[in-house]
């Protein structure tokens, strides 16, 4: 079969993202790294060596024969398991009260990134395997689930309920997508809230962040700072913001403005034309993904797509939807923008194995 | 390979939507927090970026009738602090410490502050502020800022007033015109970081103070002067508790001086300046310090009295000097005139139940016309003529004439007095209110009354402002004379000026005389109520004076509270301060003194001698006294007949003219007279210095040339006529 060009949108759209991401981790970053690190310099370096990296990784996976990845998908995961078991070893690094790093030669790896993509393969590959058998319970719906509790496990131990929680769901609606029956999964949906419910009341502070978003301004000092941050930057933003690099709130209002909060930086540096301009960047992916995933050639292919997909859409959702204070306040990066190297190698792999399967797609694209 | 199935395309494309959708929401929620809200949180967060320094503005300047500075601005500076700049303040504080001279556990304390901005000290010079400069500290600001500065000391103090730190008026003008005075402050706006720390970006904006308006005020820097120097000596003279000076242009209200001592510094507001116990004695540095260190409570206690402007603040029983109302009231009715016939046996008989003395009961005055009367201060004649009048008439009086309501004059905490209800006022109070007695008036209140009898009888509203002017000069607001309302007629007004210029030239208020000035007035002594009882050996001496009679410039109020020199008659100690300060406010008013045919014959006649009276008894002596035409007064309120004079002054055999007082001694011995008060000398010139010294008859030397710098002995000692004051001089420049 004679192999088509990869879809070019996505892979420039995502370049574009991620040179965005550059210049904004660069701007919302030195204050902070000029302070902790004494090097404003530190997060711009690291995200670009990690985005050159990163291209190679995706043109890597561009032309990696994506159905390969199929078969290797227990490897792959196996892997993932030893990375996060790692975490547990003397090269777990610890910091605010979680242990979600490994220091490697200097560099942080986060195992949960590895494992996102690595459970996303390996589920593809389950529900290729049972095609219709998804629709049965025993059968289809018992392994998928036992599979997305334990992906979902490995990241909650760590703890980090929210990357664990953005994995399940993503997990979950590769399940909806491969064609679980409805009932299966509103009944899922019910379990799923009352186990969110339960994990929520066992952390105080849980409950606090879930109703705080409600009330910003009643808590200003404790939970909603940095919601009233946020909002104070997006606010100063207006609609052409104050321009690139006059972020006020990036000087110590907002707490590591270039992860979680990065979005606010965009929106007070770029004002609201400029947020609008990456959200419509983030459209156009999950628009090409999902129609990569429309016409990939085998069920595999499809599947893998979707949950690439479903991965970036979720988190781009989740992140800006708790930087606008429409959703409890957690901790999300921007996919390709936010600082962060695994997380973007992962990501641009994910770009790199969508374009691979783009060139395999057995309809036209002309 | 099976290749996707319809479901699973369906779900991919709801996903889509899905995803398609929540980016619309969140792409509106954007909208509404950015374009909606921003305005609000545009605010809120620059509100949360920005510190501001306030840059105090300059305070408006008090200027004396001429455009005298009597209060003023001076440059100064102020030392803020940053705690979050701060980075190390352990050696901050010593530095700071050393260069502002302060307690480096207090200073470390202030930087060390959670809290944005913190004042580490106010008020500093220019030297150490270029010090502190210097060494370029950072989280320090040195911001400018200025202080109150009255030049001229305790001068004017209790009109003045003061301001608080941060340059408010508390107290008198300061405070009336506080909303003239202060300007519009600047500010110094520094945009900060979330650790308080300056925004290395676009961090600063200045907006400049805008400085206020200057105050003019009725005051003549000289008549001031002048009652300040008389109030001092009469204080000292008399071991007075306090004595007041008070000078009105009666035509139209405006106050020309004001005095009260023992007073304070407004420089310096907290230190007493005279002593408590013995109120007519200046303390000296070390025991300044001594009240510096006793507890706050009594210590407030102390200056808040010391900060009282009795004139205005406080009431008190008038005497005889109430005597010009009563006469202006029945003049005004026609129940007298001039020669209306009166007879005092030395007891006013008239009221049922009460018997109320004349001073002179011992030798009563005997038959006499009004006038006379007036010229006696005869209180039998006083009671007839209040009688007479009646109550109404008597109290509307009193009320027309500005007693028991406040004058309205633009100073701080004006009492109204105390007038008894007509409801409430029997005839014995008539008969003592007639003379002066069961009335409480404020010294402003007096002031006026007597003005509006001397302008012709418009009672007037005191002025102490006259106009408000920026600083290019220009008048902003002009106060304008206010007649309150008309009182007597010019013609009762004219007849009871010259009335009081007998009392001055012939009768009890003979020590305020000065040939040629025209003098016209009344003397008063009123025993203190204390608790609501005549408080023995507690007096009030006072003297109200106008001149000239025929054409009247000046309005002259004495009070001498408790004098205990020995002395406490109006018209022996009031009188002559009176006599004085009207004699050197008309000579400075450029004033010709024009004798009359009388009195230069009076001159010319030969002088009578005074006998010897030592061994006589009080009624004895009075007798021998008035053949001869001199009149007397006694060291006790009411000696008995059969008292015997010890001693007497003038001394036996002293010529003096016709009508001179003779003060007889019954229990003490004459004060030493031959003793003066150093006058404050700092900051005159050499000419005025000598001026001064002259006019009072001290020794001096100078040191150097220019202005005076130091004087030996200090302001307010006394000093016999053989001590030579010490002054050096220095070049100072005064701006």
């Amino acid at each position: 079969m004679p192999k088509k060009a990869s879809d070019f949108t996505l892979m420039i759209t995502t370049i574009i993202l991620v040179f965005i991401g550059i210049v904004m981790v660069f701007s919302s970053s030195y204050p902070d790294a000029d302070y902790k690190l004494g090097n404003p310099y530190h997060y711009l370096i690291k995200q670009l060596v990690f985005a050159v990296l990163g291209f190679f990784v995706m043109i890597f996976f561009m032309n990696f024969k994506y159905w390969i990845l199929s078969r290797l998908s227990k490897i792959i995961f196996l892997g993932c398991i030893v990375l996060n078991a790692l975490l547990f070893t003397p090269l777990g690094f610890e910091a605010g009260g979680a242990t979600r790093w490994i220091k490697v030669f200097g560099y942080t790896l986060m195992p949960s990134d590895a494992i996102k993509l690595g459970s996303i393969i390996l589920m593809a590959t389950f529900l290729a395997k049972k095609k219709d058998d998804i629709r049965k319970f025993k059968k289809g719906l018992l392994p998928a689930l036992m599979l997305i509790s334990f992906s979902a496990g490995l990241i909650i131990i760590q703890p980090d309920l929210s990357t664990s929680a953005t994995l399940a769901v993503t997990l979950i609606a590769m399940l909806f997508i491969a064609g679980a029956k409805m009932s299966h999964l509103i009944g899922l949906g019910m379990i799923g809230v009352t186990a969110l419910g339960f994990a929520i009341i066992g952390e105080s502070y849980r409950i606090r962040r879930m109703t705080v978003f409600l009330h910003p301004f009643e808590d200003p000092t404790g939970d909603g700072w940095q919601v009233i941050q946020s909002l104070y930057a997006l606010g100063s933003g207006g609609l052409f913001g104050a321009g690139l690099g006059q972020s006020k709130q990036k000087f110590f209002y907002l707490s590591e403005p270039y992860n979680d909060f990065i979005f606010s930086i965009i929106g007070e540096e770029l004002g609201f034309i400029g947020s609008v301009i990456i959200i419509l960047l983030f459209l156009i992916i999950i628009w090409r993904g999902i129609k990569i995933a429309l016409s990939a050639k085998d069920l595999f292919g499809c599947y893998l797509a979707s949950g690439i997909t479903a991965l970036i859409s979720i988190q781009t959702l989740v992140h800006i939807g708790v930087v606008t204070s429409s959703l409890p306040p957690t901790g999300i990066p921007l996919p390709f923008v936010s600082a962060g190297g695994t997380s973007l190698l992962v990501f641009m792999a994910g770009i790199g194995i969508l374009l691979n399967i783009s060139r395999h797609t057995k309809l036209d694209r002309s | 390979m099976s290749s996707p199935s319809v479901t699973t395309k369906k779900r991919l494309v709801f996903t889509l939507f899905f995803c398609l959708i929540s980016l619309i929401l969140l792409m509106g929620r954007l909208a509404q927090i950015q374009i909606i809200k921003g305005e609000k949180l545009r605010e809120d967060a620059l509100e949360q970026w920005t510190r501001d320094i306030p840059v105090p503005a300059k305070r408006g300047i008090i200027y004396d009738r001429n455009n005298n500075v009597i209060a003023t601005s001076v440059s100064s500076y102020t030392v803020w602090c940053r705690p979050a700049d701060i980075e190390n303040p352990e050696n901050i504080s010593n530095t700071l410490a050393n260069i502002l001279d302060m307690e480096k556990n207090d200073i470390y304390k202030s930087i060390t502050k959670k809290q944005s901005l913190v004042i580490i000290k106010k008020w500093i010079s220019k030297d150490v502020a270029d010090a502190l400069r210097t060494k370029k500290i950072k989280g320090i600001e040195i911001v400018d800022d200025n202080q109150r500065y009255y030049p001229m000391g305790n001068f004017a103090a209790h009109i003045l007033g003061f301001t608080d730190i941060d340059s408010f008026g508390l107290y008198g003008v300061e405070k009336i015109y506080d909303k003239y005075l202060t300007g519009i402050n600047g500010r110094w706006i520094k945009t900060v970081d979330g650790k308080q720390r300056e925004l290395p970006y676009d961090n600063q904006g200045f907006f400049e103070p805008q400085k206020g308006m200057n105050l003019v005020l009725t005051i003549d820097e000289t008549i001031q002067h002048l009652a300040e120097k008389a109030a001092l000596e009469a204080l000292v003279k008399n071991k007075a508790k306090k004595v007041s000076v008070i000078l009105m242009d009666p035509s139209n209200g405006e106050l020309l001086a004001m005095a009260t001592k023992p007073d304070y510094d407004p420089n310096d507001r907290n230190t007493l300046i005279f002593d408590p116990e013995e109120p007519w004695k200046p303390l000296q540095d070390f025991e300044k310090e001594k009240y510096d260190k006793i507890p706050w409570d009594t210590k407030s206690n102390l200056l808040y009295e010391s900060w009282r402007n009795f004139p205005i603040n406080d009431n008190y029983e008038p005497g005889s000097t109430f005597k010009i109302i009563t006469s202006a009231a029945g003049l005004e009715e026609k129940v007298v005139t001039n020669n209306t016939e009166f007879y005092c046996d030395g007891f006013a008989r008239q009221i049922k139940g009460a018997r109320i003395k004349c001073w002179r009961y011992y030798n009563p005055h005997g038959s006499q016309s009004f006038v006379e009367g007036v010229l006696n201060s005869c209180n039998e004649v006083f009671v007839s003529v209040g009688l007479k009048l009646g109550k109404e008439k008597m109290h509307e009086y009193v009320k027309k004439f500005g007693f028991g309501s406040k004058t309205g004059i633009s100073l701080t905490g004006e009492t109204s007095g105390i007038v008894r209800s007509l409801e409430s006022m029997k005839e014995v109070n008539l008969a003592t209110i007639s003379f002066g007695q069961g009335i409480s008036v404020t010294p402003i209140q007096m002031v006026t009354a007597i003005s509006a009898v001397a302008n012709g009888g418009n009672l007037m509203e005191p002025k102490i402002a006259r106009k408000i002017t920026d600083n290019e000069g220009n008048v902003i607001h002009q106060f304008q004379d206010k007649v309150v309302r008309k009182v007597i007629s010019e013609e009762t007004s004219q007849n009871l000026l010259q009335i009081l210029e007998s009392v001055v030239s012939e009768g009890t208020g003979g020590k305020a005389y000065k040939p040629g000035y025209k003098i016209g007035g009344k003397t008063g002594t009123a025993q203190k109520v204390v608790d609501g009882r005549y408080a023995p050996g507690k007096y009030i001496a006072s003297f109200a004076g106008i001149a000239p009679v025929d054409n009247p410039k000046v309005v002259a109020l004495v009070v001498i509270d408790e004098p205990s020199a020995g002395v406490y008659y109006g018209g022996q100690i009031a009188a002559p301060v009176a006599g004085q300060i009207l004699q050197e406010t008309l000579d400075y008013l450029d004033y010709q003194p024009v004798l009359t045919e009388e009195e230069k014959k009076e001159f010319e006649v030969s002088l009578i001698e005074i006998p010897d009276m030592e061994g006589l008894s009080i009624s004895e002596a009075s007798k021998k006294l008035n053949e001869i035409g001199l009149k007397h007064v006694t060291d006790i309120v009411t000696p008995k007949s059969e008292d015997i004079v010890k001693d007497q002054l003038p001394k036996a055999g002293t010529k003096v003219k016709k009508g001179q007082i003779i003060e007889l001694y019954i229990e003490s011995t004459p004060i030493e007279k031959s003793s003066s008060i150093v006058p404050n000398l700092i900051g005159k010139d050499q000419n005025e210095a000598i001026e001064i010294l002259n006019s009072i008859d001290i020794n001096f030397k100078f040191d150097g040339k220019g202005n005076v710098v130091s004087q030996s002995p200090k302001a307010g000692t006394i000093v016999d006529y053989n001590t030579e004051v010490r002054i050096s001089l220095e070049e100072i420049n005064l701006d």
